[in-house]
C-alpha cells in the first residue's frame, strides 16, 4: 500500500469513528421527555408529560374511573372508585418504568423516558 | 492494472473492517425490556429481561406468562376452568370423593405439608374454610364500611375444628387428592404463588433466559443476576414510616428470591381498627405484631410461606426458625419502625 492509501483508510475510519461518538453523543441528549402512560384494559389511552402539571380523569368501562393527578414531575392516583383503594394507596411514581396499578378497573399509569429507577423491583 | 488491484485491497479491506466494527458494535447487543400482566394470582405481576428485540421478548415473556396462568388456575379455589380439575375441584368433593389432579397440585400440596411441619401450623393450607370466612367479612366490609363487622367469634370457632392437615390424604401413585372432613377446605394462598413463580423461573432458565426478574405482587424472584452481571436490585417496600425514598432497605438478589408479607395494603377497617388478610390459625383472628416481614431464599415457595408464617409469630420465635433452617434469612419492620435481621441478611451498603 502507497501512503496515499494509509492516510485514505486512516480518514475514513477517523471520519467512522467521528460518526459514532456523534451519534452516541446525540442520542444520549435527545432523550425524550419523561412521560406517564395511561394504560386501560391494555390498550393505550394517553400520555402525559410529567413536567406539566394536569389532572386527569381516567374512565373506564362501566362507569370507573381513576383520577390521576400529575404534580411536580410525579403521576399520582389520588381517586378512585374501586372498592380497595390500593391504587390510591401507592405512592407518587416519576423513575423509568414506575407504575400505578388499580386491579379492578385494569387500569396501568407507567413511566416512560423518565429517570433510570434506582431500584428492579420491590416487594411489599 | 496494478492500481485496480490494489484499489481493490483497500475496499476489500475497508469492508471488513467497516463490517467487523458493526458486527462488534451490534452482536448480542441486549436491550432490556419489562412487561406487565394483571390476570395472574389476583395482583399485578411483571417480567424483566434482556433480548435482542422486543419481539424476542415479547415471545418469551409471553410463554412464562402462559405458565404462570396455568398455575393460577391450577390453584384457584374460586373458580373451575374447563379441562382440569383444580384446587376448587378437591375442596368441592370434600368428604365425597378423592379428585385426580396435576402432578404440580400434588407438589405443591406436599410442599404445604413440609411448610406445616417446618413452621409450627403457622403455614397451614387446610386453614380455608377460616380463611373463607375473613374473605367474605372482608370483601364486604372494603365495599361497604359503614357497616364492616368482624365474623363472630363462634363461627370461627366452629369453623376452626375443621382445619385438620392431616384429613388431607394424597395418593401420590393415583395422582389423587382426598378431604376426609366434609367441611374441611384447602386454601394455597400462602404457598401457591411462590410456588408457582418458582417454577416459571426454571422454567425460564429451560427457554435459555438466564437473566430475569419475576415481580408478582409482594415476590421477587431472580433468575440470575442482571446482563451485566451486577445483582437485582430489589427494595423493600416501606410499610408507613415515611422513609425516603420509599424502602426501609435494598437487596442485591442473584438468582433467589425475596418475599413480602405485610399488613398495610390487604385490609380492612372496623371501628377504625385494622383488619389484615394474614390470619394466624393458632388465634383464627388477624395476625398484627409487625409491619412487614421480609424472607429472602433461593426458593420462592419456601420464602413465600415462611414470610406468612414469621408474620404469625412472635420475633423471637421466628428468629429461632430462621436461622434454624439455613439457606434463609429474614427481615422484620416492627410495629414501632425498628428493623431487625436474621444473622445473615445482608442488605446493600448504601440506601
Amino acid at each position: 500500500m502507497k501512503k496515499n492509501d494509509l492516510i485514505l483508510v486512516g480518514g475514513i475510519l477517523l471520519l467512522a469513528l467521528a460518526a459514532y461518538v456523534g451519534i452516541s453523543w446525540y442520542s444520549a441528549v435527545s432523550t425524550k421527555e419523561a412521560e406517564a402512560v395511561v394504560v386501560v384494559d391494555g390498550k393505550e389511552q394517553g400520555r402525559y408529560p410529567l413536567h406539566q402539571d394536569a389532572t386527569v380523569e381516567i374512565r373506564v368501562e362501566g362507569g370507573g374511573y381513576n383520577h390521576l393527578e400529575i404534580r411536580e414531575g410525579a403521576a399520582d392516583i389520588v381517586g378512585a372508585s374501586c372498592p380497595d383503594k390500593l391504587c390510591v394507596k401507592q405512592r407518587p411514581v416519576d423513575k423509568q418504568g414506575e407504575s400505578l396499578v388499580c386491579l379492578p378497573n385494569r387500569v396501568v399509569v407507567e413511566i416512560e423516558n423518565g429517570q433510570e429507577a434506582g431500584v428492579d423491583g420491590t416487594t411489599h | 492494472m496494478k492500481k485496480r488491484v490494489r484499489m481493490a485491497g483497500v475496499l476489500a479491506a475497508l469492508a471488513v473492517l467497516v463490517g467487523g466494527m458493526a458486527w462488534y458494535f451490534s452482536k448480542g447487543k441486549l436491550e432490556r425490556y419489562e412487561m406487565t400482566f394483571l390476570d395472574v394470582f389476583d395482583t399485578v405481576a411483571s417480567i424483566t429481561g434482556y433480548a435482542e428485540s422486543e419481539e424476542e421478548f415479547a415471545r418469551q415473556a409471553g410463554l412464562l406468562h402462559a405458565e404462570l396462568k396455568r398455575y393460577h388456575e391450577m390453584f384457584d379455589i374460586y373458580h373451575t376452568y374447563e379441562g382440569e380439575d383444580n384446587i376448587k375441584a378437591i375442596n368441592d368433593a370434600a368428604g365425597k370423593e378423592a379428585v385426580k389432579v396435576d402432578a404440580e397440585v400434588i407438589d405443591l400440596l406436599k410442599l404445604g405439608q413440609e411448610m406445616y411441619g417446618k413452621t409450627g401450623g403457622k403455614v397451614n393450607i387446610a386453614y380455608g374454610s377460616v380463611l373463607a370466612v375473613w374473605h367474605e367479612y372482608r370483601e364486604a366490609g372494603i365495599l361497604d364500611p359503614q357497616d364492616a363487622q368482624v365474623p363472630p367469634a363462634k363461627l370461627l370457632k366452629e369453623r376452626a375444628g375443621h382445619t385438620d392437615i392431616s384429613k388431607m390424604v394424597i395418593d401420590e401413585e393415583a395422582g389423587t387428592v382426598f378431604l376426609e372432613d366434609p367441611q374441611m377446605r384447602l386454601d394455597v394462598g400462602s404457598i401457591g404463588k411462590g410456588f408457582a413463580v418458582q417454577r416459571a423461573a426454571e422454567y425460564a432458565k429451560e427457554l435459555g433466559m438466564g437473566h430475569v426478574l419475576f415481580c408478582i405482587g409482594g415476590n421477587v424472584c431472580a433468575v440470575g443476576g442482571k446482563a451485566d452481571g451486577t445483582p437485582w436490585k430489589v427494595g423493600i417496600e416501606d410499610p408507613g414510616l415515611g422513609v425516603q425514598g420509599g424502602y426501609v432497605q435494598t437487596v442485591g438478589i442473584t438468582g433467589q428470591s425475596l418475599v413480602t408479607s405485610g399488613d398495610y395494603q390487604r385490609y380492612y377497617e372496623v371501628g377504625g381498627k385494622r383488619y389484615c388478610h394474614i390470619i394466624d390459625p393458632d388465634t383464627g383472628m388477624p395476625a398484627g405484631d409487625f409491619l412487614s416481614v421480609t424472607v429472602l431464599s433461593e426458593d420462592s415457595g419456601a420464602a413465600d410461606a415462611l414470610s406468612t408464617a414469621l408474620f404469625c409469630m412472635g420475633y423471637e420465635e421466628g428468629l429461632a426458625v430462621v436461622e434454624g433452617m439455613g439457606g434463609v434469612e429474614a427481615l422484620w419492620v416492627m410495629e414501632d419502625g425498628g428493623i431487625r435481621c436474621s444473622s445473615g441478611f445482608k442488605a446493600d451498603e448504601e440506601k
